[in-house]
């Protein structure tokens, strides 16, 4: 099956800015993948790039099949749905969908109604006086109504209350479940993620450090704890993705399956937020000879 | 989409309407008085062979002639107004974003919201211009003026030009500075340069004006409503004499230039003395004017000017937004 | 129909949870032969996880034997898992809550509870391997 997303060596700069460096990824058809990495590494930069909102100073990707270009076909097949969640403040959330109706070649009305009724969202109120969560609904289930086979969202759940953003995710997942749907979600809440998410792209220091899905990723890396001394012996076989020293313990985030001799270590298994972490302090990808993405045959 | 532009702009061009609707009822019911009493008064100086002298009748109502000079300023109010937030508002609040992810691409969006308004202006322009051209009728016919600055901006076809212009300008203000209030400040103040430039300084060459030298005793003017862009004596070496003087005048000849058998009481009484009419006969007058029969054509020019500036800032406009990240 | 719940912060992994919530479910007598599971877009609507998720729980499930899937229809239980009738359960859960009453009476805090109930798990173990 081809990829939903594929990219190599992907780079977006503004001026003097480098907003995304050789960005190498791939996003298999169906998954829901977490875009995380700290502020001003590149999240929204990628997304734009991917949705076609921006053209890329170096470097290929392949969405949907092809380039992003102002096309209907393509347009059709990708939703987007920005932090600021723009909507039409005067028109209510039935004009929106009216719009949408007009713009669209697939458009659900019926589903994004229903929806919008189920959650009590009210349909004729200007949408600029609703509150933020249900803004963020009612801009959610016109992307979805739209029957896109993929969606790019942007911290959305940055600003709901734990309620909505359960029910925002849910709602997601719930449309994922439905099938055709593929979804590249960035956000800071890592525990969201991890229940929904089965796939991760992490940037830090705008380029990749990670891809693939979560499960092999995470069987992948271990925390080796030990007292304090020489490592060279490990980084031979393994590469350590962070080291931190204390006067008599060594802690490592290694990154590799070969087993550990030395009774000196002891091996644990390692859970996204450490594992995240963990390269989110780099400044530079480890170094390696290769960084295969995981997953990608399934 | 047409539908979507309808429903955003939808109380932009309802209010447009009304104020068209204002304008048209002061201008149709003044109109039509004045429109009478130049007829009656036609009849009457008809009758007495007088029509040549008809200079100091007044006609039509002061405020609305007031308005209707004012109309010289409503080309522009359709770049300030529907121009300049076209892009601009949508970039500013992000909703072009939206719009731009509905599967419309770009060019399309951009194509039928400015086609729509552009149509908009014009016919905001065309109906003024309609309306202000049949009412200044009688003005025209009595004052011989339609072809002077001032007027000939706001009747014909230029108003017309004018609106897309100043759309087109709002709209390619709005697309670059990405923020409605610069924008409506640079399509004002673009406006009135480009405007004032040409108006003043490029009109009078559309063509090479035309220069008629005569007797200072004959006197001449030019037919119908003439622009004309200079006038004055020349004196016997070829060169213009300056006729700003404050003592007596013959022919409009200053005094200081003529010998005495000009001066008055011989002057203005009776035949003219051989000698005065000699030294008369060295001063020749010269008007330079385009003729009225030239009128439609600088309008024609005039007009493609401006549609071909506004062409200019759309295709400027279309290349930006196009190719500039959203 | 059961309805499932998932913690976002417990160290057992979301799609065992589902696994050992059908398998209680079964135990208690909740769940019996012949009962539709959810679909998985209703799991997923109701708990905010992964569809893979939901699907690997099923997968596992299925490879027990526990549930099947009739396409076209839903995923329907089989069978129980092997073990006693569940009225043994709940009898044996009535003096487990007794003996947990006893022990909170005694001065014993949960830890303490948990960390008997693991020593004697572990020593039972060890007998049944002696044996």
């Amino acid at each position: 099956m081809t990829p939903v997303i594929q990219t190599r060596g992907l780079a977006k700069r503004y001026r003097r800015v480098r907003a995304l460096s050789d960005c190498t990824i791939t996003v298999p058809e169906g998954r829901i993948s977490a875009l995380i990495g700290p502020n001003g590494a590149g999240k929204t930069t990628l997304l734009r790039l991917l949705a076609g909102l921006a053209r890329p100073t170096a470097g290929q990707m392949a969405v949907l099949g092809g380039t992003p270009r102002q096309d209907p076909a393509f347009l059709a097949g990708i939703g987007y749905l920005a932090q600021e969640i723009p909507l039409y403040k005067r028109f209510t959330a039935e004009d929106h969908i009216g719009i949408g109706a007009h713009l669209n070649p697939r458009w659900d009305a019926a589903s994004a109604r229903d929806r919008l009724r189920s959650l009590s969202i009210p349909l004729d109120r200007a949408v600029g006086r609703l509150s933020g969560g249900q803004r963020a609904q009612v801009a959610l289930t016109l992307t979805l109504a739209k029957r896109p086979r993929l969606l790019l969202l942007d911290e959305p759940v940055a600003a709901l209350d734990p309620l909505a953003r359960r029910n925002f995710l849910a709602t997601l997942a719930a449309a994922v479940a439905d099938g055709g749907l593929t979804v590249v979600l960035s956000s800071h809440l890592l525990a969201d993620l991890e229940r929904v998410a089965d796939h991760l792209i992490l940037l830090a220091a705008s380029r990749v450090q990670l891809c693939g899905d979560i499960d092999a990723l995470l069987a992948e890396h271990h925390v080796l704890v030990g007292p304090r001394k020489d490592t060279t012996a490990i980084e031979k076989t393994r590469t350590v993705v962070q080291a931190v020293r204390t006067a008599r313990q060594t802690t490592l985030l290694v990154r590799g399956n070969a087993p550990v001799i030395d009774p000196d270590w002891e091996s644990d298994e390692v859970g996204l937020e450490e594992m995240v972490l963990g390269y989110m302090g780099q400044d530079t990808p480890p170094p390696i000879a290769h960084l295969t993405t995981v997953g990608e045959d399934q | 989409m047409t539908w979507l532009v309808w429903r955003q702009h939808r109380i932009q061009l309802l209010i447009g309407a009304a104020i068209l609707a204002v304008f048209a009822v002061l201008l149709l019911v003044t109109g039509l008085q004045m429109a009478s009493q130049w007829h009656s008064a036609l009849v009457a100086c008809t009758a007495t062979h007088s029509c040549g002298d008809q200079g100091g009748l007044f006609l039509g109502n002061r405020a609305v002639g007031f308005l209707v000079i004012m109309t010289l300023g409503a080309p522009v109010l359709a770049g300030l107004f529907w121009g300049a937030p076209l892009v601009a508002a949508e970039l500013e609040t992000g909703t072009s974003q939206f719009a731009w992810m509905q599967s419309i691409t770009r060019r399309r969006w951009l194509a039928i919201k400015a086609g729509w308004m552009l149509l908009a202006a014009a016919v905001w322009g065309g109906v003024i211009s309609a309306l202000v051209t049949w009412w200044s009728g009688p003005n025209n016919a009595l004052h011989l003026d339609a072809f002077n600055p001032g007027r000939f901006d706001i009747m014909g076809l230029v108003p017309v030009a004018y609106a897309l212009f100043a759309m087109a300008l709002g709209i390619a203000a709005g697309t670059l500075l990405r923020r409605t209030l610069p924008a409506l400040a640079i399509t004002l103040a673009g406006f009135i340069a480009v405007r004032a430039v040409i108006a003043l300084w490029l009109r009078p060459h559309y063509m090479s004006a035309v220069t008629v030298f005569y007797k200072v005793t004959a006197g001449y003017t030019p037919r119908g409503s003439y622009w004309q862009l200079a006038q004055g004596i020349l004196g016997p070496d070829g060169r213009a004499i300056s006729t700003d003087t404050v003592g007596p005048v013959i022919a409009g000849v200053p005094a200081t230039y003529l010998p005495a058998s000009c001066a008055p009481p011989n002057a203005g009484a009776g035949p003219i003395a051989p000698s005065c009419a000699r030294a008369l006969a060295r001063f020749h007058g010269f008007v330079t004017y385009q003729p009225a029969g030239r009128y439609w054509t600088f309008q024609g020019i005039e007009t493609g000017i401006f549609v071909a500036l506004a062409a200019i800032l759309l295709t400027v406009t279309a290349v930006v937004l196009l190719r500039r990240d959203a | 129909m059961i309805s499932f719940r998932v913690d976002g912060r417990s160290v057992v992994p979301p799609y065992l949870q589902i696994v050992q919530q059908v398998r209680q479910a079964l135990r208690m007598g909740l769940l019996d032969a012949g009962d539709r599971l959810p679909a998985v877009r209703e799991v997923v609507a109701a708990t905010a996880v992964n569809p893979n998720t939901v699907l690997k729980a099923y997968r596992d499930l299925e490879r027990e034997g526990l549930i099947e899937a009739r396409p076209g229809h839903g995923t329907f239980v089989l069978k129980r898992p092997p073990g006693p009738p569940p009225g043994t359960h709940s009898r044996l859960g009535r003096s487990l809550a007794r003996w947990v009453r006893q022990a909170r009476e005694a001065g014993l805090d949960d830890e303490s509870i948990e960390s008997l109930l693991r020593v004697t798990l572990h020593a039972a173990a060890e007998e049944e391997e002696i044996a």
